[in-house]
Formats: C-alpha cells, sequence, structure tokens
C-alpha cells in the first residue's frame, strides 16, 4: 500500500501541494482529480522522486520513498508514466520495454516482458518498429508497458488520457483495472478527465489548488452535483 | 587523374583520425549538449603518456593500451572539473570551461614534457607500399590507422546497438528524465560516457602522432577539422562523424595536395559555413523538432 502523508511541495513562495494525505491500497484505483493547476502533476512527480517535497512524507509498505532518487524509488517498487506518452521516439518499442528493466536480472526482465505482451499483445506485434511509428494509444500502451517492465508495487499514472480519443481511453483504463484485479498492484491515477477516471476508480480524491477538498468512493464523488459543479467544471 | 587519385587515398588515413575525433565530440555533445573543446588537448596528453612508456619500454602496442586507460581517467577528471560545478548553469558556461581545461592541458604537457615538439617514433613501416609496379601513396602505417579506426567504429555500434550499457546512454541522451524514471543511473552513464569519448580521443591522438610531431599545441588543427567534420555530419551522429571525418580528410588530401596545405583550414572553416547556411541540422543530424 502507498500512503501519502500531510505531503507539502513549494516552488519558492508558491505553494503547490498542501498537507496531502491519500492512501492507495494494493489492487485498487485511485483516481486523483482536479482543474489544471490543481497540483496533480506535482503529487505524481514528488512521488517518483523528480520533486522534493518541503514536508509530509510517502511509504511504500512502509518504506519511506519521499526524498529518494528516481532510480532509487523504481527499485523500491513505484514506477511513473509521466504525462504526454513518455517513450523515447528514437528507440524500438522492444527496446523501450528493454529500458523499463534495464536493471534487472535479465530473467525478470524476459518474464516481465512476457506479461506486458500479454496484456498489450499490439507492442507484441510492432517490438522491432521504432516508437515514434505508433499510433497515440499504442505509445500510452507503450508507456505503461515501460513503466511495468520494473514489476512495480504501486503504479502512477499522469493523465493518460491526454490527446487520445474517449474509445482509446476507455480501452486503456480498462487495461488498467485488469491489471489492478489481477496482479494487485495498487494504481494511483492522475486525471483532468474526471467521468472516464471516477467510472474505473475505487476512489477518488479531489484535488483544488494543491488541497484536498474531497475524499471517497469514486462512484460517490460522481455523483456528488456541488462538487462536480465548483470543482470539475461539468 | 592518377595524381588527385593518388590525394584521395593518402586522405583516407588522415580522415580516418579525424572520424575518431569527430566521434570523441559527437559522443559528448550527444549526452550532454556540450562541445568538449578540451577533447584535442587530453587526446594531446595521453599521447605524450604513450610517448613516454614508448620511450621506455619500446612497445608501441603498450603505449596505446595505455593512453587509452590514461584517457578515460583524463575523459572523467574533465567533466568533474567542467560539467559538476556547472551543473544547474547553462551548458554555453560548460563549453567555455572546456576551452579553459584546454588551456590548462597545454600547460601541463608543457610543464611536464616541454613545450618544443617531439617526433614521435614511427611504429611501422611509412613508405609507401609498392605494389602492381608503381608505389602507392599509402603506407602499411596508414593500413594500420584505418584498420584500428575501423575497429573502434565497429566495437563501438556494437556497444550502442547490443549492449544494456549502450541502450542506457541511448536513451540518456534522447531524453534523461524517462531513463532515471526507468531506473537508469543517468549521471553514472553521462560519467561513463566522458570516459569512453577520452578513450576514442586518446587512440587518435596516438594515430596521429607519427606523422606530424607533439607539442602542446600540435592538435588544435585537428580540432578544427574535427569539429567541422561532426558540426557538418549534424553533431549527434556517429555515423555522420565518420563519414563527414573520412570526407575531411580527402578534402584536405586534395586541397594540401593541389594547393599548399596551409589553405585546408580555410576550406574546412568555408564548408563549415556553407554547411551551416545550408542544413544547419547536418546532413545525418536528427531533426530538432521531436515528436512526443
Amino acid at each position: 500500500m502507498l500512503s501519502i502523508t500531510d505531503l507539502t511541495v513549494s516552488y519558492g513562495p508558491v505553494e503547490a501541494l498542501n498537507g496531502v494525505t491519500i492512501s492507495v491500497p494494493r489492487g485498487e484505483i485511485t483516481a486523483v482529480i482536479g482543474a489544471n493547476g490543481a497540483g496533480k502533476s506535482t503529487l505524481m512527480r514528488t512521488l517518483a522522486g523528480l520533486v522534493t517535497p518541503t514536508a509530509g512524507q510517502a511509504t511504500l509498505d512502509g518504506e519511506v520513498i519521499t526524498r529518494k532518487s528516481p532510480e532509487d524509488i523504481v527499485r523500491m517498487g513505484v514506477a511513473l508514466v509521466p504525462e504526454g506518452r513518455s517513450t523515447i521516439p528514437e528507440l524500438t518499442v522492444e527496446e523501450n520495454l528493454r529500458l523499463g528493466g534495464l536493471w534487472r536480472a535479465k530473467s525478470d526482465r524476459r518474464a516481465a516482458q512476457a506479461e506486458v505482451f500479454d496484456l498489450f499483445p499490439v507492442l507484441a506485434e510492432r517490438q522491432r518498429m521504432r516508437a515514434d511509428t505508433l499510433s497515440g494509444g499504442e505509445r500510452q500502451q507503450l508507456a505503461i508497458g515501460r513503466a511495468l517492465m520494473s514489476n512495480p508495487k504501486c503504479l502512477l499514472l499522469d493523465e493518460p488520457s491526454l490527446g487520445l480519443a474517449p474509445l482509446i481511453v476507455t480501452q486503456i483504463l480498462h487495461l488498467v483495472r485488469r491489471l489492478a484485479d489481477e496482479t494487485r498492484i495498487a494504481v494511483l491515477l492522475v486525471e483532468q478527465n474526471a467521468v472516464t477516471a471516477l467510472r474505473m476508480a475505487d476512489t477518488g480524491v479531489v484535488l483544488n489548488l494543491g488541497r484536498i477538498v474531497q475524499t471517497g468512493p469514486a462512484s460517490e464523488i460522481a455523483s456528488d452535483e456541488k462538487l462536480r459543479h465548483a470543482y470539475l467544471g461539468y | 587523374m592518377t595524381s588527385f587519385i593518388d590525394y584521395l587515398i593518402g586522405g583516407v588515413s588522415n580522415g580516418a583520425v579525424i572520424a575518431l575525433m569527430a566521434i570523441a565530440l559527437v559522443l559528448i555533445w550527444r549526452a550532454t549538449r556540450v562541445v568538449n573543446f578540451a577533447q584535442v588537448g587530453q587526446a594531446m596528453f595521453t599521447t605524450f603518456v604513450a610517448l613516454t612508456v614508448q620511450t621506455v619500454t619500446g612497445s608501441w602496442v603498450l603505449a596505446l593500451a595505455v593512453a587509452m586507460v590514461a584517457g578515460a581517467i583524463l575523459g572523467v577528471i574533465v567533466q568533474f572539473l567542467v560539467l559538476r560545478p556547472m551543473r544547474r548553469a547553462d551548458t554555453s558556461g560548460a563549453i567555455i570551461a572546456t576551452f579553459g581545461v584546454l588551456i590548462a592541458l597545454q600547460a601541463a604537457v608543457g610543464m611536464i614534457w616541454g613545450g618544443d615538439a617531439q617526433a614521435y617514433p614511427q611504429p611501422f613501416d611509412n613508405a609507401g607500399i609498392v605494389a602492381f609496379g608503381r608505389i602507392w601513396p599509402i603506407s602499411v602505417y596508414d593500413l594500420v590507422v584505418i584498420g584500428v579506426t575501423i575497429l573502434l567504429v565497429v566495437a563501438l555500434s556494437l556497444l550502442f546497438t547490443r549492449t544494456s550499457i549502450g541502450l542506457a546512454m541511448r536513451a540518456s541522451a534522447f531524453n534523461p528524465e524517462v531513463a532515471r524514471l526507468s531506473g537508469v543511473r543517468v549521471s553514472r552513464v553521462l560519467t561513463f560516457g566522458w570516459a569512453l569519448a577520452g578513450v576514442v580521443g586518446a587512440v587518435a591522438g596516438v594515430l596521429v602522432a607519427p606523422s606530424s610531431t607533439v607539442s602542446p599545441t600540435t592538435f588544435d588543427i585537428l580540432l578544427v577539422f574535427a569539429f567541422t567534420a561532426a558540426v557538418i555530419g549534424g553533431l549527434d551522429s556517429l555515423v555522420g562523424a565518420v563519414a563527414l571525418g573520412v570526407f575531411a580528410g580527402l578534402v584536405i588530401s586534395l586541397v594540401s595536395g593541389l594547393s599548399n596545405s596551409g589553405n585546408a583550414p580555410v576550406v574546412a572553416l568555408i564548408l563549415l559555413a556553407l554547411s551551416l547556411i545550408t542544413k544547419p541540422d547536418g546532413v545525418f543530424g536528427h531533426h530538432k523538432a521531436r515528436a512526443v
């Protein structure tokens, strides 16, 4: 389980996150939703080690992950798929995946790759092709696949729907749901597209200007009309 | 016509050395966006180390090997000197710093080995090969230079395409953030890159030394040619560095042969200017705007 406690991040005088506390249990999807500038990406980048928090901490199964380097955090079992299709276009599909597990033993890497191909069969078909020849949806699958190559206990997904057609988004989130159910991985999903995210998630967290305004079962948050109007803009 | 072809043949081994030096520049540019002008200073330093080893032991191979090791160590030292303090600054600061390192290395060599030009002993036969009833403008030593270069280029391309460290180096160059998020220890990979460039530059220095002399500033002209080749080749392309390096060698040989050798750097700079005007990304360069 990923536990985030009182996490605060400041960029100079600007507080991007203020006392954020979230629990992400294994086998569940926790969706953090909120408008642009709510601090969603900052939360993800802090958990992955790219940003250092000013206060608070995060633990994975009791082990502190905050204030460690991104390289060490991946090895501890937390993998981030950053915003905007984080594949390397100059590398082939197979190389992008291999990159994700480069630090692991060859046999573990092979096994992980087989699992990724099982989840995303289209990547197996295209393994020799350069990543920039893939469609947007395929590239997002590759980005998630790369993160899964590290055999994470917790997967952080930053705006996977960005720039994708609604049908593709639904497909990808269904695969994430399957992943959470089958492998008992903890998924923290950050989305601007609240409707789709809440439909797939177990728990919803509404973030506004760096603070949590509401936490609850995803279905309840989705049906709370006041919340929707005030923070989600629909 | 015969002399034209002779000049071309004679330019290949010179081109091979330029290609190696261009590769060293490209390796560091790709990884850190720094043009390492100290590279020729490092090569000059390691060539003096090789000269000492060769004078003492008489073994050219041992001298080359020691120079390669020294090149790796010196590459790491230069990275620490140049890049670590400049970490957060703009890379143009680091590029200026490489000039400082070049001057410091030249001064250090002058203090250790003296400022005079010294002859580097000829390890193999340097006379033109006699075959098919004529003397060819290429010697056994030239063939050794070309052979060692081909070997090194093949080894590098295998390193980049077939090994884990090669994949880590490419990923770190293309997108360091994604590489780190994948668990690649990017700063160590970069240090390895500086060491590798140091090795390649050291080989270039030892190979070119017998055909001129060695002094603290002998290799400065090599920097002009290698930099020109690397930029026209696209700065981030190893294929471009090799192709344009060899091409530069041929052009220099032709210009030197048909007019005089003092004109070669001028021609190189004219080609550089023309290339920057017509093809700023280089012949083999990747396009600046990458799809995300």
